[in-house]
């Protein structure tokens, strides 16, 4: 085949279990060589959609193309695309040379062969001389390590990895989560990484599918979908964004929007999604980041901001930095960062004290669903 | 008294507390009985009469007999045949069981389990009943035009006492090999069909040798039993269908020679063992989880 291989397509795929819908009209273009998260809460239906493409279901609607051939309905075993799994699925009976020589020898590779590559591999991920243990005398980092060589080996067009680091220790998973990255440079292959976690999904995604019930709200790379997120869902799922509802006052034109929120007042925001529905009265929200608010004793010298105040409610010391919870009017809170500045003089400020929250509007977005 | 040691006393006595009561009952009801049968199969043994005089004689008299040894060919025979025709019967119901999942899957168990409670003896005369040479099936055969005589290999064969042993034994198959199926996690056999295998590899590679415990469970808990079996064989086996059991039970209630019983027995106990053995090493060599 000529062209770069690994380019994959779903289009409106469904899925019912029963009467429940797992997968409602999914369809993303992946290209070859890209490294895809699928971001969505536990129960999204991000297994059962990685599952119709490794082939290992068959969707009640919708079609999976790779490189352009329709393969909706190619078995598993004819599918240029393996998995690498959350409980890590290496065969318990086999050592672990058995295991990864388990594709190559599907597919009738000489043994001098599988041997120097099953060994090469092993030394990759810092394996080597592991040939004969079996996965039972492996920890669960090292049997994903296993794992995600046994699927490599035979050079898969697309490798799916459904929450591989969700059953690691955080230390293991950071490492893992770089040597992933590494390999999928040097490999070259397209990679779907299926994440509930959503700053590994920020951490490692070319691109960011995010997902909620069957449904994908939103694709776009990682600084798009923080700085830019289309609905409520994706800016609280990423992030944990502070939402403020209301109702707009005032539209310029720009996607300039002043926001009534009850007991607060005016705020400010950018409308960047679905603008052409923003009209006064329209019910929406203003999404500010924790780290776009500036705190201070003093309200802000320039003109220009968001202003408001508020109570100290709670301090977290976080190291790198500092998060505020402040508590407004109604019952409403906002959390803030800070960067953790030694003797700045933020720091002094403690718990119960009246403090100023400023905001440019660029940082304020106003989400209509 | 240091508390350290103390301590070790305490631990020594909760274990002698636990394992006192089991070990006594053993050793009145299974060691003493089976040490004294193990020296009387040593001893000078007739009609009736029992010297405890030290000879080979019993073991010689049961290797040079051929109806003895035909016997434990026969016993051979029927065990494994039964045990084969259990494991060719009971894989695809306890594959469909476990993996298929059935909508009633624990009704189907249960009707399985069912013939368990069925008195023994109810079990044996309903398959005479059914088996006979005026018994349904052959009446039915006959009615029907199928056969002009009655079958006689239905009953008092080698093939009644594996057919009832294939009934009296099957959930004891079904049920273990069930439970190792469906211990197998969907994700492994994802994970060997992504990988490229076909259902055939995946049968013969993955879910095949994770069933093997299963296998072995079942080998011991049926196989072993059925080596021994003699009631069986003595209400439907007829001539043919003996097996040592049999040998073993006229041999201490009719024909009183309770030396010749006696080795018998421990010949049979000795292979018994032997097999185990063999089992527990070949399982212990695949190293099952
Ligand atoms: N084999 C199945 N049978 C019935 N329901 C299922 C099955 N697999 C998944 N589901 C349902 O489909 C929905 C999506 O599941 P899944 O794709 O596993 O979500 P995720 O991987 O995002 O956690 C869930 O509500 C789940 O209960
Ligand atoms: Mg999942």
């Amino acid at each position: 085949m000529d062209g770069p291989r690994g380019g994959l397509r779903v289009e409106n795929l469904y899925k019912r279990f029963g009467r429940d819908v797992a997968v409602d009209g999914v369809s993303f273009d992946i290209k070859p060589g890209e490294f895809f998260s699928l971001l969505g809460p536990s129960g999204c239906g991000k297994t059962t959609t990685l599952r119709i493409i490794g082939g290992l279901l068959t969707p009640d609607a919708g079609r999976v193309y790779l490189n352009d051939e329709d393969i909706t309905f190619l078995p598993p075993e004819k599918r240029d695309i393996n998995i690498v799994f959350q409980h890590y699925a290496l065969f318990p009976h086999l050592t672990v040379y058995d295991n990864v020589a388990f594709g190559p020898r599907r597919q009738g590779w000489p043994e001098d062969r599988i041997k120097a590559e099953v060994g090469r591999l092993l030394e990759m991920v810092h394996l080597q001389g592991y040939e004969h243990k079996y996965p039972r005398e492996l920890s669960g980092g090292e049997q994903q390590r296993v794992a995600l060589i046994r699927a490599l080996i035979t050079r898969p067009q697309v490798l799916l990895l459904d929450e591989p680091l969700g059953a690691l220790d955080l230390k293991i998973r950071q490492q893992l989560q770089l040597e992933l990255i590494n390999i999928q440079d040097a490999f070259h292959i397209t990679f779907i990484y299926v994440t509930h976690d959503q700053s590994e999904a920020l951490a490692m995604g070319d691109r960011i599918a995010v997902m909620n019930e069957g449904r994908i709200l939103q694709i776009g790379d990682p600084r798009t979908i923080y700085e830019n997120p289309i609905n409520r869902f994706v800016a609280y799922f990423i992030g944990n964004t502070n939402l403020l509802e209301g109702r707009v006052a005032e539209v310029r034109p720009g996607g300039m929007a002043r926001v009534h929120i009850p007991g607060i007042g005016d705020v400010w925001g950018m409308c960047r999604h679905h603008c052409e529905r923003l009209r006064v009265g329209l019910d929406v929200a203003v999404s500010v980041r924790p780290e776009k608010i500036n705190i201070s004793r003093t309200p802000p010298s320039e003109p220009g901001y968001n202003t408001i105040t508020g109570l100290v409610q709670d301090i977290i010391y976080l190291g790198v930095s500092i998060e505020y919870i402040i508590r407004l009017e109604q019952g409403l809170t906002l959390r803030v960062f800070q960067q953790n500045l030694a003797d700045d003089a933020r720091q002094v400020i403690t718990w119960d004290e009246i403090v100023w929250l400023y905001w440019l509007p660029a940082h304020a977005l106003v989400l209509i669903d | 008294m240091t508390r350290r040691w103390r301590y070790v006393m305490s631990q020594y006595a909760a274990l002698a507390v636990n394992i006192l009561p089991p070990f006594l009952y053993l050793l009145v009801f299974f060691y003493v009985p089976m040490s004294i049968l193990l020296v009387m199969s040593f001893w000078k043994s007739g009609y009736m009469t029992l010297t405890p005089a030290f000879t080979f004689e019993n073991y010689r008299l049961f290797f040079t007999s051929p109806i003895y040894l035909r016997a434990l060919l026969n016993t051979f025979l029927i065990a494994t045949g039964t045990m084969l025709a259990l494991v060719v019967l009971s894989y695809p119901i306890a594959y469909y069981l476990a993996r298929f999942s059935p909508r009633h899957e624990r009704l189907i168990l249960f009707l399985i389990i069912i013939p368990v409670e069925i008195n023994f003896l109810i079990r044996i005369f309903a398959w005479k009943i059914a088996l006979g040479r005026n018994g349904i099936i052959n009446s039915a055969l006959m009615s029907l035009g199928v056969i002009d005589e009655p079958l006689s290999f239905l009953l008092y064969s080698k093939f009644a006492v594996a057919l009832v042993l294939v009934h009296e034994w099957l959930p004891y198959v079904v049920i273990p090999l069930y439970l190792a199926l469906k211990g197998i996690p969907q994700e492994i056999i994802d994970a060997a069909r992504s990988l490229g295998a076909n259902r055939w590899d995946v049968f013969w590679r993955i879910i095949f040798p994770l069933s093997a415990p299963g296998l072995f469970a079942s080998f011991v808990l049926v196989y072993i039993p059925m080596l021994g079996e003699f009631a069986v064989p003595t209400l439907v086996g007829g001539p043919s269908g003996y097996m040592l059991g049999n040998v073993i039970e006229s041999q201490f209630l009719s024909a009183g020679n309770w030396g010749l019983g006696s080795a018998i027995g421990f010949v049979l106990l000795t292979i018994i063992l032997i097999l185990v053995a063999l089992v527990l090493k070949v399982a212990g060599l695949e190293r099952m989880l």
